[in-house]
């Protein structure tokens, strides 16, 4: 059954491995996934240790519900500490491999130490290998994975894999599996291609037993048919995650050049709507695909229509390729994002903090604090779409001063380029926010600054404020699993119960992180999807646990504290710019200045800010320093930590 | 009344939602070594083939069966294997052109595709209709639908091309 | 046990609130609720004046596909000057376009 997949040590130092059983006092604890990755990182990473050095741990996990019969229990987790951020470390992807982990026995895997030259993992049928990587090496993220197959002679192989922005050591290289498939954040590429690591290639037939396998087929039908009712899900269905940034470009609410602007106008040829066009001429009128055993299908497939890039197949854009390619840098040609999609995913970097890094860079050399002698001659205009993308092959390949330099993140590139260029850095903890724009919406802002992997959407975005939903709609939300009777506002612009919501959504993310099931089926755009009170069931029918809805609440919270504790641990302090729960002082500075009419002309206001922080601070069981109390250590179970139980 | 599996490639989303609950119907087991449906996926350029037993009229897997352990059900129309005649020699997995006819390992048995018994879970939880389950004296009055569809559209279009010239 | 199987959970209960056929205005502080006609390719907001441009996902959703850029921009080009003018944060912004 799902509870006895292993955990496996693997030292690529001596070669060493280890499996162990995961106990199920563990799984009680920690679930799975997320959390008990967060778990293992707190346990593993020595204080202070080099985020490329042999000793950072890297976590790889499917939740306690992978490969089970639930909905869509494709995420595969990834952790260690950031080289981005010198912070936690985390990233979650789709697509199909974190299940054939599973089938192969393992949730968890730890691998620590550095290969002396590049090397693969190969794990089958609970039987673990270290393999020879060099033909690898170079090739792209996708070439990697079918010549692994090729290798192995087994097309059903999946493997998790760097691509050369991963070996060049890009602070913000990814983790792909599949066509798009991406552990984006927090540069987990980085710290695999830091261990000589090119992929790890999972393939198995092993059996995972249901406990109680009518009824868990019983309630996926109801589950899947709950979440495949949504209005939300019904558009992801056909339009993807482009969708959100139609709409979210509509009111502005979207980063356009940088942060000068919050909405970019007359973007009709990057529109969800346009570029379904596009997947529709180029495939055909079923161009969406989906992760494993998810009915949402909210990945469209489509050919580059012209350009360079002609004729090239791929999967996206989503909404972070359109803002990477598109609204950031003020482009507005659909060939331009999907050329732009399509070259990250080859070379395995997180297309969201690229393109910020490159509008950024565009802001800098318009204010002329970069000029074409650091640029070697480039054109770094916004607007320009040819330098663009050759950006992305030199930061990918750290070709040229500039290429190298962005290629090392936000913080040390703004140290390396000196000036005040800092200022113009949309950062929180040294990671670029999401194309969004937070100054009209105090709890969506609240999030990005205190959310655990710097500045995120993922983590504790309360993105249904924006709906305006009735006070007895929010009610019944948030006052589940855990009583709340204190203030909740459907006014977006309020900052009055914003952080209830932020530590709600905080603690429903985390779960969901932990089960191992995608944020699309929870509530994160749509308030009618299951949380707390529909998980117990789905566990239960799967696995045979019994848990509470407060029971999993209390575990959400247990991990995040865990994952505050390792923030703390390795020097993040509360208003430091660089390394705290801060926003960048153009959220307070500079007013919006497009959009819907009550959009236009917000800042946050910096003392109802801090004010949100001490109460956020307080759900959570803080002190004002963000620091978890005693009590709040004992309530969770903490203060033994680390406790070293795997 | 006989019902039949068809499948329209073109819609499968690739998502092996199918194999899932069919291994999860018949053994209680999550695992797609033992679905007797299987996606197969040209990854690099997107197109996703769902494999299923086809239930042969001429059976191969019937017709090479040295101990006829493999009957037509009267109901449903689906081939069954009666296990307590069948001998594991495996001789129908290599004579099924589709490779529908499965082996299992672990249980050192063939397997097949039963229709659930007349309510297949790969349908129940396919909602692109990707596999589909119709009647057999029926099963080209929707694909004749769309195609009629797409040459009534394309007449209509011409049509118009034809105004504007 | 923990998992009782007649009680409908919070999101279960809430299922019923879904509508079909419906838009939001994009305007945040607005949001009222637009029914375009079946099939129609744009519609304007009667309470706060934004228009948009329609998409039809399926037949029973509709979805904004965006503004009408030369109407919406014209409003919140107004609605900041108004906005800068009692603040007296004019130094600040540039001009909203």
């Amino acid at each position: 059954m799902a509870l006895d997949r292993k955990i496996a040590y693997i030292d690529l130092s001596t070669g060493k491995i280890e499996t162990r059983p995961i106990p199920i006092e563990v799984r009680k604890k920690f679930l799975g996934g997320r959390g008990l990755d967060a778990y293992l990182l707190y346990n593993h990473a020595p204080q202070g240790c080099d985020p490329l050095g042999p000793d950072n741990p890297l976590m790889i996990s499917g939740g306690i519900l992978t490969a089970t019969c639930a909905s869509a229990t494709a995420r595969t987790h990834i952790m260690a500490k950031s080289p981005l951020t010198g912070l936690l470390g985390s990233a979650n992807m789709g697509g199909f491999f974190a299940p054939e982990m599973a089938w192969a026995g393992f949730h968890h895997l730890v691998i620590k130490g550095k290969a002396k030259s590049p090397v693969y993992i190969w794990i089958h049928n609970g039987r673990i290998e270290i393999r020879d990587a060099a033909y690898l090496w170079g090739k792209s993220t996708t070439e990697t994975q079918w010549a692994i197959r090729e290798e192995l002679g087994d097309e059903d192989i999946k493997s998790a894999v760097i691509g050369q922005a991963g070996e060049k050591l890009v602070r913000y290289a990814n983790v792909m599996t599949g066509i798009k498939n991406a552990a984006g954040r927090t540069g987990m590429g980085a710290v695999m291609g830091s261990k000589n690591l090119k992929a790890v290639a999972v393939r198995g037939t092993m059996d995972i037993r249901i406990a109680h396998p009518v009824d868990a087929l019983e309630h996926n039908k109801h589950f899947i048919d709950g979440i495949t009712g949504a209005k939300v899900n019904k558009t992801q269905g056909a339009l993807g995650t482009p969708f959100i940034w139609g709409a979210t470009n509509s009111w502005g609410g979207l980063r356009n050049r940088n942060f000068q602007y919050n909405q970019m106008e007359y973007a009709d040829d990057i529109e969800p709507e346009r570029l379904d066009e596009i997947a529709t001429e180029t495939i055909g009128p079923h161009h969406m695909t989906g992760c494993f055993g998810c009915q949402v299908h909210c990945r469209a497939q489509y050919k580059i229509p012209s350009g360079p890039y002609a004729g090239k197949y791929d999967e996206g854009p989503e909404y972070t390729s359109q803002g990477a390619f598109g609204a950031e840098p003020d482009c507005r040609k659909a060939e331009t994002v999907l050329a732009g999609n399509h070259l990250v995913n080859q070379y395995g970097v997180d297309n969201l903090e690229i393109g910020s890094m490159i509008a950024w860079a565009m802001e800098l050399f318009e204010l002329g604090i970069i000029t074409t002698k650091e640029t070697d001659g480039l054109d770094l205009r916004f607007g320009n779409d040819e330098a663009l993308l050759e950006m992305v092959h030199r930061i990918c390949l750290r070709k040229g001063w500039l290429g190298d330099v962005l290629a090392e993140g936000g913080i040390p590139a703004s140290e390396k380029i000196g000036k005040n260029s800092f200022d113009y850095l949309i950062q929180v903890k040294g990671m670029n926010n999401l194309h969004s724009d937070e100054r009209g919406t105090p709890g969506l802002a609240l999030n990005i600054a205190t959310a655990s992997r710097g500045s995120d959407h993922l983590r504790s975005r309360p993105a249904i404020d924006l709906y305006h939903l009735p006070e007895k709609v929010m009610r019944k939300i948030y006052s589940s699993p855990v009583p709340y009777d204190g203030p909740l506002s459907s006014e977006h612009t309020d900052y009055e119960g914003k952080p209830w919501q932020v530590f709600w959504h905080q603690n429903c993310y985390m779960a969901v992180d932990c089960l191992g099931i995608c944020k699309y089926h929870t509530v994160f755009l749509g308030a009618t999807l299951p949380n707390f009170e529909d998980w117990p069931k789905v566990i239960y029918y799967n696995t045979g646990l019994e848990f509470t809805p407060v029971e999993l609440w209390e575990i959400a919270e247990r991990c995040n504290n865990l994952e505050r504790l390792f923030n703390l641990r390795e020097g993040l302090t509360r208003n430091d710019l660089k390394k705290g729960d801060m926003l960048n002082h153009r959220y307070f500075d500079e007013p919006t200045r497009r959009g819907a009419p009550d959009v236009v002309g917000r800042t946050i206001d910096r003392q109802k800010f801090n004010k949100m922080v001490d109460e956020f601070y307080s759900h959570c069981g803080w002190d004002k320093k963000g620091v978890p109390t005693s009590e709040t250590m004992q309530r969770l179970g903490l203060n033994q930590e680390p406790s070293h139980l795997l | 009344m006989e019902k039949v599996l068809t499948v329209d490639y073109q819609k499968c989303t690739g998502c092996r939602l199918c194999e899932l609950v069919c291994s999860v119907m018949h053994d209680g087991i999550s695992n797609p070594a033992r679905s007797r449906i299987k996606v197969v996926k040209w990854e690099e350029e997107g197109h996703y083939v769902p494999m299923i037993c086809q239930q042969c009229e001429d059976a191969p897997c019937k017709n090479v069966c040295p101990v006829g352990a493999i009957s037509r059900d009267v109901d449903y129309g689906f081939l069954t294997i009666d296990h307590t005649l069948c001998i594991g020699c495996r001789s129908c997995v290599s004579v099924c052109p589709f490779g529908a006819m499965n082996y299992n390992q672990v249980d050192k048995k063939v397997f097949k595709c039963d229709l659930c018994g007349g309510q297949p879970q790969c349908v129940r939880f396919c909602d692109m209709k990707a596999v589909d389950f119709v009647a057999a004296d029926n099963m080209t009055t929707i694909k004749k639908r769309n195609a009629a569809t797409r040459l009534f559209a394309s007449q209509k279009h011409a049509a118009v091309i034809q105004d504007q010239i | 046990m923990a998992n009782d199987t007649e009680k409908l959970s919070a999101s279960e209960s809430l299922r019923e609130t879904r509508t079909f056929g419906k838009v939001r205005c994009h305007n945040p502080s607005c949001m009222e609720r637009l029914e375009p006609s079946p099939g129609v390719d744009h519609i304007k907001c009667a309470t706060c004046g934004m228009e948009y441009r329609i998409f039809w996902v399926r037949p029973d959703l509709p979805r904004i596909r965006g503004p009408v850029w030369e109407v919406n921009r014209k409003i919140a080009a107004e609605a900041l000057a108004r906005k800068l003018e009692t603040s007296g944060n004019k130094s600040k912004a540039k001009e909203g376009v």
